[in-house]
């Protein structure tokens, strides 16, 4: 017999890491209108950063230097390659692309291509309903939680989070109202690999990261939110919420090797049957 | 010419004919058309220099890749259509043409004819929701696809019908003449830039570059988008085909790997070093790329590093590519030197 509670854990875990790499994704796009495909990067450079350096300064000052370390990254990317392409859609994707290829090589080069792990922050297992849980997921949970509430409230109460609503919304009257949209965007691009970079933090003690897995990254981050529409936030987190339990009960009832493949089957019904995805206000053609 | 004496469709044709003989005349008398010239007859020079199956080999690749960019360059830039999928077109066909000639015993260049049509047919397939999509959106789902091909191949499950991580390997190669090999590369890689070439000059290469560079216009002017956009990814697809088939042959075996957004990346990274919507370019930046890959034989990860970093360099500073500036300068020494 298959453990419900089990899929219904895996599931929600998977969400909820997937909900804040969506997240920061889909605010880049609803803001900017740019398609980040070095994304999954930022989630993979936090993960290795914490991996280099946690035997020596320890895990709890790993993680906040890779924080930093991901925020700057972010910053300098936003600055430098698509501040000056902003006009050519184009350029952007391609010189994101080569980003990702940049970051994924750099570690190849300098580190190695075998998957690695980081210690979790706290030991022990949680039961529920009878199957033992490592308590880091548990920490996964209510760290992922907390972060998307905490998104949610600065994206609608704070004056960066206002500024950054009334760019997505009309770009030009909002620079009229004296906002300063490129500032506006940089920090957008900031969130977004801030975002990632906890989702790295969270989740790689619970998996592991290896070189080519921004690819991944990237490529469920695309499929959500073109599944709960381009540029809404409340479809990125449905969205993450619909993709990780379908993949779990994949994973469990159907086959492993099959989850890889939901989200291209969930791109595809979606661009068929709904090109601007449930919450989606625009339509992506 | 004497028009009148001759019916109307055939003076046409006549017209036409010689119109071309002055077009190529006139253009072997530029600077660029001495230039590919000269460049040509050197690569047919290549193997008196040198019969080392090793050395020939990096030709081949870079011919064969050259091949390849200039697929992408096509769709990227003529029709600005963005695809990092690249390798799907790349890999079906390398799979299907080693299959054919494994399994099937079938001769080399009719498995090659059938996994580049496969692979058009999976241009169609994708085509069709992909081109619902508009540029970014285009390039990232292409990108997707690409991914999940590399596991659908990869897959355990699949192993007894697609080969698994090994593959299909120990296939024949084209020829155990190594300068042979040379040679049949070689006219594949010139017939397929003529025909890119020529179709970016005809009609239809006005259609793809009025979608290019303003889709609504050309709808309101009566252009089927659709229709023309899948016509272009279907002419790129079938080429990567070539350039994959060609690629298995070479490396005597396939592997998921081709399915790697790595190969999209090669792709991209040449058309660009030679200058996008420049096709001839392709080839300039896939030679460029291999001979410096040769250099980093033994840390393949280092080249792809340092290609990264370039392409990086090369779309932030110098969108038109590397191929350009570096022609100019080449012409102004030409013209030093002929005292002009």
């Amino acid at each position: 017999m298959v453990p419900i509670a089990e899929v219904i854990i895996f599931g929600t875990i998977e969400a909820s890491v997937y909900g804040l790499l969506a997240l920061g994704f889909s605010l880049v796009y609803g803001v900017g209108g740019i398609l980040n495909l070095s994304h999954g990067l930022f989630y993979l450079l936090t993960g290795y950063i914490i991996f280099w350096t946690y035997t020596t300064i320890g895990i709890v000052w790993a993680v906040i230097l890779a924080l930093i370390i991901i925020i700057i990254v972010g910053g300098l990317s936003y600055l430098l390659l698509i501040k000056p392409l902003q006009e050519n859609h184009v350029a952007i994707l391609i010189i994101t692309f080569s980003l990702g290829f940049f970051v994924e090589q750099f570690i190849k080069v300098f580190g190695d291509a075998i998957p690695h792990t980081v210690p979790s922050f706290v030991g022990g297992a949680i039961t529920i309903l009878g199957v033992p849980f490592p308590s880091q997921f548990f920490v996964i949970l209510i760290g992922s939680f907390i972060v998307i509430a905490i998104t949610g409230l600065f994206i609608s109460k704070s004056k960066i989070g206002k500024s950054i609503r009334a760019i997505s919304q009309d770009r030009e009257a909002a620079m009229l109202m004296g906002i300063n949209a490129d500032r506006t965007l940089m920090y957008t691009v900031m969130i977004s690999a801030a975002l990632a970079g906890i989702a790295a933090v969270l989740y790689v003690p619970a998996s592991s990261i290896a070189p080519h897995m921004g690819w991944d990254v990237l490529s469920n981050s695309f499929a959500i939110v073109i599944f709960g529409g381009l540029g809404s936030l409340k479809g990125s987190v449905v969205g993450a919420f619909i993709l990780g339990y379908t993949r779990s009960f994949v994973n469990y009832f159907i086959d492993p090797a099959f989850s890889a493949l939901v989200p291209i089957v969930v791109i595809i019904l979606v661009l068929l049957i709904r090109p601007r995805g449930i919450f989606g206000k625009k339509e992506v053609y | 010419m004497s028009a009148k004496s001759l019916s109307k469709g055939k003076g046409r044709v006549k017209k036409k004919l010689s119109g071309s003989k002055s077009y190529l005349l006139n253009w072997s008398k530029t600077f660029r058309g001495r230039l590919t010239i000269i460049c040509l007859i050197g690569l047919c020079l290549i193997p008196l220099l040198t019969q080392n199956r090793y050395y020939l080999g990096i030709f081949i690749t870079a011919m064969i890749f050259s091949i390849f960019a200039a697929s992408w360059d096509f769709l990227a830039g003529f029709t600005g259509q963005v695809s990092f999928g690249q390798a799907i077109f790349f890999g079906i066909s390398g799979y299907i043409t080693s299959y054919f000639i494994r399994y099937l015993y079938l001769p080399w260049w009719a498995s090659l004819l059938i996994g580049s049509l496969v692979g058009v047919a999976f241009g169609l397939l994708i085509g069709i929701p992909a081109l619902r999509l508009k540029g970014p959106y285009l390039g990232l789902a292409t990108m997707v696809l690409g991914l999940i091909m590399f596991y659908t191949f990869l897959n355990v499950k699949f192993e007894p019908w697609l080969g698994g991580s090994e593959g299909i390997s120990k296939i024949p190669q084209i020829s155990r003449n190594a300068v042979e090999t040379y040679y049949i590369h070689l006219i594949f890689m010139i017939t397929s830039f003529l025909i890119l070439i020529w179709i970016g000059k005809s009609k239809m290469g006005t259609v793809f570059k009025s979608i290019r560079d303003d889709d609504i216009g050309a709808e309101a002017s009566g252009i089927n988008l659709t229709k023309y956009k899948l016509i272009a990814f279907m002419i790129s697809a079938f080429f990567a085909g070539i350039a994959g088939g060609l690629f298995a042959m070479h490396n005597r075996g396939v592997n998921p790997g081709v399915f790697q957004p790595l190969y999209s990346f090669y792709a991209i990274v040449m058309a660009s070093l030679g200058g996008i919507a420049t096709i001839s370019g392709s080839a300039l930046g896939s030679y460029f790329f291999w001979f410096a890959a040769e250099l980093f034989s033994e840390w393949p990860d280092v080249s792809v590093f340092i290609f990264a970093i370039i392409l990086i360099l090369v779309i932030r500073f110098a969108e038109h590519g590397i191929l350009k500036p570096v022609l100019e300068r080449l012409k102004d020494i030409w013209d030093l030197v002929l005292g002009k």
